[in-house]
């Protein structure tokens, strides 16, 4: 998988991170009944009372990519960022990467492990005027659920039996089997929910012109051009959370600006307001006394992918020897600009699964030398494998093939586009090369696309019994904390075996320019998701 | 002139049509699967009848034959197909994005003429001159110049130090035409760079060569005056190398407009059709390079008219 951060990457990502927990019934954090309904009473429900938050200005944004389609169940959706400008989900995810927070759904009650009652927010209306009830959603999942509706993502709801409307704000939604997945899949696509007046007006019309519930209203848009929003002024958590001033921009122009030194010019130039840095812009940013930058942890593992069956990494000793001849460190610094997190394995460090015991692989060339020896490749050894064509994949790929040479291994790596390098994964052609996840949210799903037979992403290129096992039984656990042992476990098992070799757990920087306001760090990396979303930014007097 | 047209006419279509087979089979054998890539991570690779059910939408299920037959013929009937990558089709993205292109092709053409002609007069009337070292300097660094490290620098310099053009962006001409016209400075003159440097060069050589013929000796012993004698007399087969250069450049605009309108996120067919070879977006990839051809055989097609036209033995010889 492609690891420099782009809006690519982002969709691709967020895509793959939400697929999983579909199929595997008890993929999600076991879901309990909400204690709270309102919305003031969530945790992360504080806003700073000191500050004066103006209405009014354009925010402007660049992004890689057009967004394509706007029905989030239409493929392609390039943009998902935009797309939650207008539309809103039921769930989101809390800062630790778990489902668990009630946005338009404000009320989960599990009556058993295949049945949950759901009621929804009080209140809210569609850009359209049409209500938000308990009607519209059922519209809107059997609507995702029919083959002829043409959506990628009906396989999401296969566990789901049937949604009845039980009164205007409650839904019965019953599943074929238990499914703490289901969090995470209302936390996801099938969940931003959509006008059912509008789809069923002209279901062809809403991929260009979507009714959400969403702060901004889409406008207009040109492909490959620009995005135009427009402020709802009817937005339902602007009364509910007693701002009524929210959102507090006039509208929001996405330009689309391929390039990255291209944004940041525009950035520099005032002609935008926000930009998602690359990291080589960082340290240039981060000087510029224009600008207010802010770095944060990425919830995305960069690593080495072995190929464990059907090639000579079928030797313990070999992956090892790759693993510790790789200073992860020196590569930090000098592909990253010291942007990434020393990774010891899968799950970033704040995710709510991550094993703390276990510590990144030691940089040790003469260890590595010694494992190459002890298992005949004294003389040397040669490996092939393919990494992403990208100028920051062409960085890591020429220093981890560097250090590689250091200790005797010569690996012959192709630099390839994703669309090719997906046909050598499929059929195995690698010893060695690209790997990782991005986009870690329920802790299913990577486990299950690298290490499981039936992983997305595995291709039979490892088949470890015990992580298996494992995988099988995190999916089956409800209570939140066996499982995450039971992942802790997993982790642990992965390490010792040197399944493949974790580099770095990702960081991000983003740039805004000194006239946006209401950025809070603290409220960012502790709630995230739900902080972004519930804390729009203005403008400083209100003017762009 | 008829009979000569119908000839070049007739050479255009029996290469395209090679073109056309051969664009086909390429972008079939080429490494990748465009399902794969554009649809990572988005269907359930758990499940490959998820991948198959896709790739029958697309047609990729069939054998090459059958699928370049189906492809041909929704081709020539207007159906280009739908773009793996964005889910538009293609026909309305060429529309879209077509006036875009041609509106930098026109510009960076101009920009070419408007500084390449003059100069390059320049340079062979004032042959060894500080002048003409000028526009021979000039011209090569127009020619060598990396057109992706122009359009960073002329970004900075006239973006974001002094702010007088937008970075990027496009604005279309009937929205908002002066809006439209500064977006277009930059990416325009930086399109054209090379082309004006070519031009100058050989509008100077050609014109040096005419300059020393005998019928130019004989009007300036005529006494025609010496802009008499440049406009009437040398400057039209002087032309002739020049329009080559002028036909031949439409084609290299062409591969300039690929990173051209990435950098200055101008939504043109460049940009298209850069994000459609990533993707191995195949009937994107398929459409453009049909157009791409097309464009270079019916400039080369006009360029050919136009040397008849210019040069009588020309079509006699054809």
């Amino acid at each position: 998988m492609d690891h420099d951060l782009d809006r690519r990457e982002f969709t691709v990502g967020f895509l793959t991170a939400s697929f999983a927990l579909a199929l595997h019934p008890t993929a999600a954090g076991a879901a309990t009944e909400s204690p709270s309904t309102a919305v003031l009473d969530q945790p992360w429900a504080v806003w700073d009372e000191a500050a004066k938050p103006m209405r009014g200005g354009i925010f402007r944004i660049a992004a890689a990519q057009y967004i394509g389609k706007m029905n989030p169940n239409h493929w392609p959706v390039l943009d998902w960022v935009s797309m939650g400008y207008f539309h809103e989900r039921l769930m989101m995810n809390d800062g630790s990467y778990n489902s668990t927070v009630l946005w338009l759904a404000e009320k989960l009650n599990w009556e058993s492990p295949q049945e949950v009652v759901m009621t929804l927010r009080e209140g809210v209306t569609f850009h359209d005027g049409s209500p938000f009830d308990a009607k519209s959603v059922k519209y809107q999942i059997d609507w995702i659920r029919n083959p002829a509706s043409k959506t990628w993502d009906a396989g999401w709801l296969a566990q789901l039996d049937a949604v009845e409307v039980v009164d205007d704000r409650t839904l019965r939604w019953k599943f074929k089997m238990p499914w703490a997945g289901f969090n995470g899949v209302m936390a996801n696509v099938p969940g931003y929910v959509m006008s059912a007046k509008a789809l069923q007006d002209d279901v062809d019309k809403y991929d260009s012109q979507p009714v959400g519930t969403g702060p901004y209203i889409v406008e207009e848009g040109s492909p490959d051009n620009y995005l135009k929003l427009k402020r709802n002024p009817n937005w339902w958590f602007a009364k509910a959370s007693s701002h009524p001033d929210m959102p507090y921009f006039d509208g929001i122009l996405v330009t689309i600006v391929p390039d990255p030194a291209v944004r940041l010019a525009n950035l520099r130039a005032g002609k935008i307001d926000v930009l998602l840095l690359d990291k080589s812009q960082y340290a240039v940013a981060k000087t510029d006394p224009g600008l207010n930058v802010h770095r944060y942890p990425g919830n995305h593992v960069m690593a080495l992918r072995f190929n464990n069956t059907k090639s000579v990494f079928q030797d313990i000793r070999l992956r090892k020897a790759v693993s510790h001849a790789i200073d992860r460190q020196a590569l930090i610094a000098g592909t990253q600009f010291g942007l990434a997190r020393l990774a010891s394995c899968m799950y970033p460090e704040d995710h709510w699964c991550h094993n703390p015991i276990l510590k990144p692989v030691t940089y040790d060339p003469d260890l590595s030398k010694k494992l190459l020896a002890e298992a005949g490749y004294g003389g040397g050894l040669t490996v092939k494998g393919y990494f992403n064509n990208t100028t920051m994949g062409q960085t890591i790929a020429e220093a981890v093939k560097g250090m590689l040479a250091q200790v005797g291994i010569d690996w012959q790596v192709d630099l390839m586009a994703p669309a090719a390098y997906a046909t050598r994964m499929q059929k195995m052609d690698y010893d060695l090369a690209q790997g990782g996840w991005i986009w870690i949210y329920d802790p299913d799903l990577m486990p299950t696309g690298l290490y499981h037979p039936q992983g997305g992403f595995n291709f039979g290129r490892s088949k470890n019994d015990a992580a298996i096992a494992l995988i099988e039984a995190g999916r089956k656990e409800t209570d939140l904390e066996r499982r995450r042992a039971i992942y802790w476990q997993l982790e642990e098992v992965l390490y010792n075996s040197y399944e493949d070799a974790w580099l770095w757990w990702e960081e991000t920087a983003t740039a805004y320019r000194k006239q946006v306001e209401g950025w809070n760090q603290e409220g960012f990396l502790k709630y995230q998701d739900a902080w972004f979303w519930s804390h729009p930014l203005w403008f400083k007097d209100g003017k762009a | 002139m008829g009979k000569y047209i119908g000839i070049r006419l007739a050479h255009a279509l029996v290469i395209l049509a090679i073109v056309v087979v051969l664009v086909f089979i390429i972008a079939r054998i080429i490494p990748g699967d465009a399902i794969m890539a554009a649809m990572a991570g988005s269907v359930d690779l758990h499940d490959p009848s998820v991948v198959e059910r896709v790739r029958h939408q697309y047609g990729l299920d069939q054998s090459i034959p059958v699928q370049f037959a189906v492809w041909l013929g929704e081709f020539l009937r207007g159906d280009w197909g739908t773009s793996i990558g964005t889910g538009q089709k293609v026909l309305d993205m060429f529309v879209q994005r077509l006036p875009v292109t041609l509106e930098l092709f026109v510009g960076a053409t101009l920009w070419s003429i408007a500084v390449g002609i003059p100069a390059g007069i320049l340079g062979a009337l004032k042959r060894n001159s500080a002048a003409d070292i000028a526009v021979t300097t000039g011209a090569i660094i127009g020619v060598s110049l990396p057109p992706f490290w122009e359009a960073i620098v002329l970004i900075y310099l006239f973006a974001v130090l002094l702010p007088i053009f937008p970075p990027s962006g496009y604005v279309p001409f009937f929205e908002h035409p002066l809006l439209n016209l500064r977006a277009v400075v930059l990416p325009t003159f930086v399109l054209g760079t090379h082309a004006g440097g070519l031009l100058a060069r050989y509008v100077r050589s050609s014109l040096l060569e005419v300059l020393g013929q005998d019928y130019v000796r004989t009007a300036r012993a005529k006494g025609f005056s010496e802009a008499a004698v440049i406009a009437r007399h040398a400057l039209k087969p002087g032309m002739i190398p020049v329009v080559t250069v002028i036909g031949l450049s439409w084609g290299g605009l062409l591969a300039g407009a690929f990173f051209i309108e990435v950098v200055f996120a101008i939504p043109g067919l460049g940009r298209m059709s850069v994000d459609a070879i990533f993707q191995k977006d195949y009937p994107v990839m398929q459409a453009m390079l049909i157009v791409v051809s097309l464009n270079v055989l019916l400039v080369n097609l006009l360029v050919d008219i136009l040397y008849g036209y210019i040069d009588p033995r020309v079509r006699v010889r054809g």
